[in-house]
């Protein structure tokens, strides 16, 4: 009952930031600079010719009403067709939303065992010995070196070494005609290693931090004189208490991710939904910007609502109860 | 701003411009093509050249006119070929494609457009006098910005004599008419056509095999293809969409694709500096001008001086090596170099502080402070701004950058036509009908500019023809050169990077929209 209440209550506050950010955004793409009109007219169109675009693109009504229709259509799943290609959009967001989440999963496959193994060292060192301590301080000065460069450099540093200089990996995603990007898998690992790197200094930290408050509990202690050591004693007592955190830590990183990836997409003309943002902010196609946008929203709210769920079940001082 | 028939969109997406090739000028010895840097010997047949330019995203479709990116173009002229391209090497300037040759009357009052006998649809049908027609008219109807290519011709009017031969009748008589026929993107539709899938016939030097909306295009050499000099050589092309001009490098330099279109200079410094490469630059008139407008109706710039002063003033030599690392050509404020209309007579504008420092105090403007609006809006024009500022003001008149995020420039047409000064570039289009397009009338982008004796020469020079077309473009070139308020200091070339071993490339003419038709890997 408290479970359901709970997750009544996220729902609606889900349901009504993204009311919210809904409005944001096509208040954001109604300023963004650029008319829409010119973009499928182009420079030459008369007055008439202008006027009649105008109405075609249905942009002679008043913004109120066209944002209701746009959320309607969005409810139903429909976001309208694009300017530019005249494709609808919720196709084409579900084609590259699909080569995003494999992108985000393969990071999240790696960044979860990665994160929790250098936490946990740098947790437990924190509250140890001299060489403890040695390995906590090296682990923070490269997360935080991690956490300060931005993911446009981390990416064009590996693409530099890893593709131009060795020629070992692709220096772009590009899928065989026809074909997926898991055809080519080599084709993912620049992207996802950048991403790694951006997101696993945050990650990294907030397990640290919530293994170093366990490690010096009273309870901790208490397993230890009970003659509990070693990985038992980490994976019994440490990390119960440091996942809960650290889950929620992992789903705030999701943002990281999402933002970068419109930057490590297009730097890696890698396939996916931030590829397609980029193309559709230059190519001034409002309803897909608007369609990303929106997903990129739920999405990051969805995973938000999640980690909470996850990390109130994972803590021990709840017992799993809400 | 000078208009071009391509939209905002378009420009900022790929750089896209119009064009074709050039005449003998001295312009060209600043520019190098690829005969001296690929490999000689006879073409040799065969291979699948990997191309990557900008296209767009999944919503990618066939109809090259809805998407409008530099992929969809490239895409369209090596399907569905064109009437022609422009070549200084062709008794007309032009290259036909599917035409064998257009016959103008006397008068000028009607072309007669002549269909090759032996060009065919890829599902055996001949191409015939309809297929021009309906592709005539849905080039215009595609968008508003394609009208300036049939603006002359009366396409209601035009009457289908036999399979072969369409009939034109002009507005007003102008003896140019084929040169903007035969821009390279009047693409050739079968009558009728609406959808365009892998499977609609067409007629150019390659056919579809596969189309993966977002991921590429692989295409297949056509055999009956007629219009070419030799080509095509290629058994296949795959083309690539990569919008980042850095991602194109690196594919290249990684050895993911042969050929980059449109590199920007540093990229082309790089790869050019690697043994396995070579970047070939586009001659005049494939190239941009990048500047700025003064603007006649506001104060200085009502002052000719004023005008003639910040001309003047322009070291266009470390403009070009500063804003385009020294990869392009000096302007000398007209638009349109390489056509047969540029007026190569008119000297090159020195640079000379002085005497515009003189005509500056002479119009009582030193110290009058101006503002510059620019825009990112083509690769280049912030930097070519900025310069132009410093060395204004330097000059005594000194200049504010007003910098706007890319596609701020032209977000409302009507607050451009009031700035003081703005940036502005162009696009390649014959000077006479760039003119007219972008200029005349009183065309509120031209920020002030109205002289109706002007506009009524340059119409009256579209009908003549020979030594008297030369003079007259000439002298009215001359005119502008010395009252208009354009300044034009630089001109971008297209740079497109490619392993060392393919050449021909650019003998397909049209480097802003590579055909690949005499394209080989050797």
């Amino acid at each position: 009952m408290i479970w359901r209440r709970l997750l009544l209550t996220r729902l609606a506050g889900m349901v009504a930031t993204l009311a919210v950010l809904s409005v944001v955004i096509f208040a954001g793409t109604e300023l963004l600079p650029g008319d829409a009109v010119s973009a499928v007219a182009g420079q030459h169109a008369s007055p008439a010719q202008r006027a009649e675009v105008r109405t075609q693109l249905g942009l002679d009504r008043p913004a109120p009403q066209r944002y209701l229709e746009w959320i309607g259509g969005a409810l139903h799943g429909d976001l309208g067709p694009s300017y530019t290609g005249g494709r609808p959009v919720t196709d084409v967001i579900t084609e590259r939303l699909g080569n995003s989440v494999l992108l985000a999963l393969a990071v999240y496959l790696l960044l979860i065992p990665l994160s929790l193994t250098l936490g946990t060292i740098a947790g437990l060192g924190s509250a140890s010995g001299r060489r403890g301590r040695r390995a906590d301080r090296v682990i923070l000065v490269a997360t935080v070196s991690m956490l300060g460069v931005p993911e446009f450099l981390t990416g064009g540093l590996l693409l530099a070494v890893f593709a131009v200089w060795l020629g070992w990996l692709p220096a772009v995603s590009i899928a065989p005609i026809g074909g997926s990007v898991l055809d080519d898998p080599q084709a993912l690992l620049l992207p996802v290693a950048s991403l790694l790197v951006v997101s696993l200094g945050a990650a990294t930290r907030l397990v640290r931090a919530g293994v170093a408050n366990v490690a010096g509990s009273p309870y901790l202690e208490a397993a230890r004189l009970a003659g509990v050591r070693g990985p038992k004693l980490v994976l019994r007592h440490v990390l119960p208490a440091a996942l809960g955190p650290a889950t929620q830590v992992i789903s705030i990183g999701l943002g990281t991710i999402v933002g970068g990836a419109v930057v490590v997409e297009t730097l890696f003309d890698y396939p996916g939904i931030g590829n397609e943002l980029q193309s559709a902010v230059a190519g001034r196609d409002v309803p897909l910007v608007q369609g990303i946008a929106l997903t990129l929203a739920a999405v990051t709210l969805v995973a938000l609502l999640l980690g909470d769920i996850v990390a109130r079940a994972l803590d021990p001082a709840t017992g799993g109860r809400p | 701003m000078p208009q071009s028939p391509y939209s905002r969109r378009e420009l900022l997406r790929g750089g896209v411009l119009l064009g074709g090739a050039l005449l003998a000028s001295p312009l060209l010895a600043a520019c190098s093509g690829d005969a001296g840097s690929s490999p000689t010997g006879p073409s040799r047949r065969g291979g699948t050249l990997r191309a990557a330019l900008v296209g767009t995203g999944a919503n990618e479709n066939l109809n090259p006119f809805t998407g409008a990116t530099v992929l969809d173009f490239v895409r369209a002229r090596a399907v569905h070929g064109t009437l022609g391209v422009i070549d200084p090497d062709a008794p007309e300037d032009v290259r036909y494609g599917v035409l064998a040759g257009i016959d103008v009357d006397d008068d000028r009052s009607r072309y007669s457009l002549r269909v090759r006998g032996d060009a065919r649809f890829t599902d055996g049908s001949p191409v015939t006098a309809r297929d021009v027609l309906y592709s005539l008219k849905f080039v215009v109807r595609s968008t508003p910005s394609y009208a300036g290519y049939t603006a002359d011709f009366d396409l209601d009017a035009a009457r289908v004599d036999g399979q072969k031969t369409l009939v034109v009748p002009t507005k007003r008589p102008v003896s140019d008419g084929h040169l903007m026929l035969c821009q390279g993107i009047v693409f050739v539709f079968k009558d009728g056509t609406r959808r365009f899938t892998p499977d609609t016939p067409s007629c150019g030097a390659f056919r579809i095999e596969e189309f993966d909306p977002g991921e590429g295009t692989l295409l297949r050499r056509n055999d009956d293809y007629v219009g070419g000099t030799g080509g095509p050589y290629l058994d296949a092309v795959e083309l690539r969409s990569i919008v980042a001009d850095d991602a194109r490098a690196n594919a290249l330099r990684g050895g993911q694709v042969d050929f980059v279109h449109d590199l920007a200079p540093a990229h082309a410094r790089t790869v050019e500096a690697d043994d396995q490469f070579t970047v070939v630059e586009s001659r005049p008139p494939d190239v941009s001008g990048l500047g700025v407008l003064l603007n006649m109706s506001r104060p200085p710039f009502d002052d000719v001086r004023v005008r003639q002063a910040c001309k003047l003033a322009l070291d266009r030599k470390a403009i070009l090596n500063t804003a385009l690392l020294g990869r392009g050509i000096v302007g000398n404020d007209l638009f349109a170099p390489g056509y047969p209309d540029s007026p190569t007579a008119i000297p090159q504008r020195p640079h000379d502080p002085d005497r515009a420092s003189r005509l500056l105090r002479a119009a009582g403007a030193s110290g009058a402070k101006v503002t510059l609006t620019t825009a990112p809006e083509s690769a280049g024009l912030v930097r070519t701004c900025t310069q132009i500022a410093e060395q204004l003001s330097a000059l005594g008149l000194p200049v504010t950058i007003d910098e706007r995020p890319a596609g701020g420039l032209y977000a409302d047409y009507d607050a451009y036509a009031r700035l003081q000064m703005a940036a502005t570039y162009s696009t390649a289009m014959p000077p006479l009908q760039y003119y007219e397009v972008s200029r005349a009338g009183k065309n509120p982008f031209s920020l002030g500019w109205s002289r109706s004796d002007v506009d009524r020469r340059i119409s009256h020079t579209r009908t003549l023809t020979g030594q008297r077309r030369h003079q007259a473009s000439t002298a009215v070139h001359r005119v502008l050169w010395e009252e208009d308020n354009v300044l034009l200091p630089v001109f971008k070339p297209v740079l497109n990077g490619q392993v060392a071993n393919l050449r021909g490339v650019a003998d397909g003419l049209f480097l802003q929209f590579p055909s690949f038709v005499e394209a080989s890997l050797q």
